[in-house]
């Protein structure tokens, strides 16, 4: 047995492999992105507990991610905000995080997606599980695993294939995702769920930007649309008395220790913005939420500068929209001096 | 930290650098082997290293006092000051909330209305395998089966030995304290071979047992509804394979480590699934266990010195008590007591319907053995008797209305994974590895050596926990 040749062998197979791997990816149209991860989450959860009374945390859904834009909005107030919502998620369990596990008295703008935010407080529930996992991740997170994801980041930067998104994207390249992709004779009578594809770019600040595929190619924007109405159809009622039940304990108990609180509903469209006002009609509930909360808030329908924007995939809005969106938000909450304005000149 | 993170591999190559470099003399190199294997453990969470502090202090202690101690009394005084600790950290760590628990259950059972807040412990880990190692030198100090460890830098670093701390194999004092008196470098084969088995065991967890097999017997076991026999057989099926990837991959990189350092650990699996029956499928699972089991329960039991029913009952219960090690829940109970039937079962089918076993019927009885075993993966993965009743019904087609869940591929290619799992077992149940290696040409050996590094690579994993951390 020769043992140091197989090792060689193994070396040359190896590298060889995993180069052509990486080359034929780049050659399919994949580029290196970060996974937008729970480590990541816990690097910027952890900002908080040192943010002082003029810091910004966001919280929401996807489309408070999508629809900040990191950079334009320190451009405007001159500080970076803290960049907490996500995908597919209500606010309620990271607001509770906060307003329970912190000290934290500056601003905190939730983003209000009606159909997450008032869609239940049940723990197994899609929307509560997925962000409370983050804040569990956060609070049980070992040394181990935040020097795991510190190490990742270069090879995630620099490498294609590094794709295993904890979200499951049908297009992922890891073995898993490839496998996934292996469909034979249905064998139950589950419905089919469309393939849901990679639409966002993040960023280690976790600055999240739709990609230019999703906002210029309309056939594929067409597939994120499939999911929304799939996602749409199969939705249960919302329970708005126990959302807002819920929620308003928390902005109590925030507003009385000095925190500013801001709602902001983001732009929706086609589709998605009809199911809305018929199934969450904003009178009923956005209306409803501010008045009992008592707080500042920014709704796209009443401004002039945010009626005519359009969401490509009908929920989120492209990346150079969204850092028009980001600029005029700012500046109108500014004007309204409800954030401090941190720029030096 | 997991061997299959990031973190390891660096960890690992900077131990490596070290231990390897003419920095240190062998004490010094010990030395750092053991602060590495605190932060090993420590980078997970870091006041639980006081419990290992703990178990070794007690057991170096009553371990050198055991030594040089004549009366009677004090030795078992010494002996019984390791089991309390010991014994006690796994009482209040790992059964605490359970015995809370069924005390609950019990006095309410009584008619006495008592209520109790869960404790909520952590469960320091590896703490199974660490406390059964330490105890084991105590107890074999006692009997005078072994001399004392020469210094505490050798007797702490073999609690501690960073491949081996949180899931085994569970090494006896003898064959691995010894070891540390004389300064060991691996030869070039050794650590080539070491680095090998490291890839051997990841390609076990990361592309077999979490990529291949974990989906599908997690959304199984985890589901609510009756299933379908199929869908339950597959379920099982996974949990199978994915239980022997995970825990035999771990074991493999701890040996592969191991070696790379030259330090020698036994085996802890020799192809279980092709076992002959239930003794066969005890030497060859989790041998470092059972054969604790057998030497520190079983024997001190009576073993098969007092007679059949005597023997039966020692049987049951270290097999019952080997159950509970693997947690706190009757689940687990259940999962050591079907062991012990069919081992009590198998005594009594030699006695009276003894039979030859060839080639020809050797794989069926295999067969048989692995089906069996199968059933008992039931218990050991559902968390509630309900979910595993349900499973078995649908196992045996008792669910009439069973639900299709798993959709064709899934089945496919569980199905697959164990039917070669399966006969990989059995054409290597009298070989190993090694003797594989050694008649397998070194482009075959670098090509497949290849395949499999190629696979972690793009499983790529998520740094799933093992599951025997949590034992």
């Amino acid at each position: 047995m020769n043992l140091k040749k197989s090792f060689l062998i193994a070396l040359l197979i190896s590298t060889i492999g995993l180069t052509c791997w990486e080359q034929y990816w780049r050659s399919q149209g994949y580029y290196p992105t970060l996974n937008d991860e729970k480590a990541l989450w816990s690097m910027h959860r952890a900002k908080v507990e040192k943010a002082t009374g003029t810091d910004v945390v966001i919280l929401g859904s996807s489309r408070a991610y999508f629809d900040i834009q990191l950079n334009e909005w320190e451009a405007e107030t001159g500080k970076k905000p803290i960049q907490l919502a996500s995908t597919g998620s209500s606010p309620l369990p990271t607001f509770n995080d906060i307003v329970n596990n912190t000290d934290f008295t500056g601003t905190v703008i939730v983003g209000v997606t009606p159909g997450l935010l008032f869609s239940t407080t049940y723990p197994k529930a899609m929307p509560w599980e997925r962000p409370q996992a983050k804040v569990n991740h956060y609070h049980d997170r070992t040394y181990a695993q935040r020097l795991n994801f510190l190490l990742s980041i270069p090879l995630q930067k620099n490498l294609a294939f590094m794709s295993a998104d904890e979200e499951e994207w049908a297009d992922d390249i890891d073995l898993k995702a490839l496998l996934r992709r292996i469909k034979m004779k249905p064998r139950t009578n589950n419905p089919v769920v469309p393939p849901f594809y990679y639409f966002g770019d993040v960023s280690i600040d976790r600055n999240m930007s739709m990609t230019p595929r999703t906002a210029q190619d309309t056939a594929f924007a067409n597939t994120i649309i499939d999911v929304w109405k799939f996602l749409g159809a199969g939705a249960p009622p919302p329970d708005k008395e126990a959302t807002m039940s819920f929620f308003l304990k928390d902005i109590e108990k925030f507003k009385a220790r000095g925190g500013n609180l801001i709602f902001v509903r983001f732009p929706s469209s086609g589709g998605v913005r009809i199911g809305e006002s018929q199934g969450l009609p904003r009178t009923e509930f956005w209306d409803d939420l501010v008045r009992q909360a008592n707080v500042k808030s920014y709704h796209f329908e009443d401004y002039t500068q945010f009626k005519n924007l359009k969401c490509p995939e009908w929920s989120h809005l492209s990346a150079e929209d969204a850092q028009y969106f980001t600029t005029e938000l700012a500046k109108l909450m500014l004007a309204d001096n409800i954030i401090t304005n941190s720029k030096t000149n | 930290m997991l061997f299959n993170s990031l973190s390891f591999v660096v960890f690992l190559v900077i131990v490596l650098a070290l231990y390897y470099s003419k920095l240190f003399n062998w004490t010094n190199k010990k030395r750092m082997l053991l602060f590495a294997s605190y932060l090993f453990y420590g980078l997970w969470n870091p006041p639980l290293v006081i419990l290992l502090w703990i178990s070794t202090v007690v057991d170096w202690t009553a371990g050198k006092r055991l030594a040089v101690e004549e009366n009677q009394r004090k030795r078992k005084f010494w002996l019984l000051l390791s089991m309390f600790v010991n014994l006690g950290f796994l009482a209040f760590f790992k059964y605490g909330d359970f015995i809370l628990e069924n005390f609950v259950v019990l006095v309410n059972g009584i008619g006495w209305d008592f209520q109790a807040q869960p404790m909520d412990i952590i469960l320091p880990m590896g703490i199974s395998f660490y406390t059964f190692q330490t105890m084991s030198y105590t107890i074999d100090m006692y009997k005078r089966k072994i001399k004392p460890a020469r210094t505490f830098l050798d007797f702490a670093l073999y609690v501690t030995f960073f491949p081996q701390l949180v899931a085994g194999p569970i090494v006896r004092a003898k064959d691995l304290i010894t070891q540390f008196y004389e300064e060991k470098r691996a030869t070039t084969n050794q650590f080539v071979w070491g680095v090998f088995l490291l890839t051997v065991g990841l390609f076990q967890k990361v592309v077999l047992a979490d990529t291949l097999l974990s989906g599908v017997a997690d959304d199984v076991f985890g589901s609510s509804k009756l299933l379908h026999g199929i869908d339950a057989w597959t379920g099982t099926l996974a949990f199978s394979g994915q239980i022997f990837f995970d825990f035999a991959g771990y074991s493999t990189c701890a040996i592969g480590i191991a070696l790379m350092l030259g330090i020698i650990l036994p085996d802890n699996f020799r192809y279980p699934y092709a076992s002959l029956g239930f003794s066969d499928l005890w030497n060859r699972w989790h041998i470092s266990l059972s054969s604790w089991l057998r030497d520190y329960l079983y024997i001190p039991l009576g073993g098969n010195r007092h007679g059949i029913t005597r023997m039966y009952v020692a049987l049951m219960l270290t097999m019952l008590l080997g159950g509970l090690w693997h947690g706190a829940a009757w689940t687990f109970m259940v999962w050591g007591g079907l062991h012990g039937t069919y081992l009590i079962l198998e005594k009594l089918q030699k006695q009276y319907l003894p039979f030859k076993i060839t080639k020809w019927n050797g794989i069926f009885l295999a067969f048989i053995t692995f089906s069996c075993v199968n059933i008992t993966w039931v218990f050991f993965r559902a968390r509630e008797f309900d979910t595993a009743w349900n499973m078995i019904k649908s196992m045996f087609y008792l669910q009439t209305n069973g639900e299709k869940f798993l959709d064709s591929f899934s089945i496919l290619k569980v199905c697959v994974v164990i039917g070669i799992l399966f006969l990989c077992h059995w054409m290597m149940r009298n070989t190993s590895m090694k003797e594989l290696s050694q008649k397998t040409s070194p482009l075959v050996l670098g090509v497949v050596w290849a395949i499999l590094f190629f696979l972690i690579a793009i499983a790529q994993g998520s740094g799933e926990q093992f599951i025997y951390f949590q034992f």
